[in-house]
């Protein structure tokens, strides 16, 4: 039986079971479309990250509303 | 999501304030997390629509559920109206995978992202954007068809120059 999608995707990230992983040793048809899978995943975890600029937390603090203990919003 | 990370640094200040400011709306039943994650999705493609960047999908609607319904509802790139310089210009702003997610739909974009690079689960995810499961399995397995297809037509194009 053919790899599904999820299988495939588990495999793509080396976590599918030895005995399901063995069809890929002798069915090209999910050989190749795991392959396709494996070629994005890869793509997409070397996706750059970015962290925020140093002012970032300043910024969001400058425009939230802190209630007083008398209900009064203060900066 | 939006391609451009001074926006993305606006956007996450954004939600960060609502956040803030409405936190005595939270619901502690869910995770802060994904009420975070909820905000500042929903920012993010509110400001997608606004702007209409690049959000088409090659494979219809994203509630399409027969071949029949994709196919009608699928939006062709050349009906997009891309001048030569904006290709150009396109072609040039980051790698082909940022370009090809920026092809995606919202949806299906913010589904890929928090998957295979926040690393979230499935059923994370559907909590995190109200979703059903199943649409979110959807949602991303079309999202991967279509950055597979987008990937392998520029590598036919460059000659394996654009990637891995």
């Amino acid at each position: 039986m053919h790899l599904t999608t999820d299988e495939i995707e588990l495999w793509a990230q080396g976590l599918l079971g030895a005995a399901r992983a063995l069809h890929l040793a002798e069915c090209s048809l999910c050989l190749a479309e795991a392959d396709r899978e494996r070629k994005v995943l890869l793509e997409l975890a070397q996706l750059p990250r970015f962290a925020p600029s140093a002012s970032f937390a300043d910024r969001v603090m400058a425009q939230v509303k802190i209630r007083a203990p008398s209900g009064e919003f203060g900066a | 999501m939006v391609r451009d990370r001074a926006l993305a640094e606006d956007l996450a200040q954004e939600t960060f304030i609502k956040v803030l400011n409405g936190i005595t709306s939270y619901k502690p039943e869910f995770k802060f997390s994904s009420w975070i994650f909820k905000i500042a999705n929903n920012a993010a493609i509110d400001h997608i629509r606004r702007r209409s960047l690049d959000t088409l999908s090659l494979d219809g609607a994203p509630d399409a559920d027969t071949p029949e319904a994709m196919k009608a509802t699928a939006i062709q790139l050349d009906a997009k109206g891309e001048t030569p310089l904006q290709e150009l210009e396109n072609r040039e702003l980051g790698s082909a995978i940022e370009r090809a997610i920026g092809r995606l739909r919202p949806e299906y974009r913010a589904c890929i992202l928090l998957r295979h690079v926040e690393g979230y689960s499935y059923e994370e995810i559907a909590a995190a954007l109200a979703l059903p499961l199943g649409t979110v399995k959807t949602y991303i397995h079309r999202a991967r068809n279509e950055l597979r297809g987008y990937l392998e037509d520029r590598r036919a194009e460059t000659g394996g120059r654009d990637g891995p």
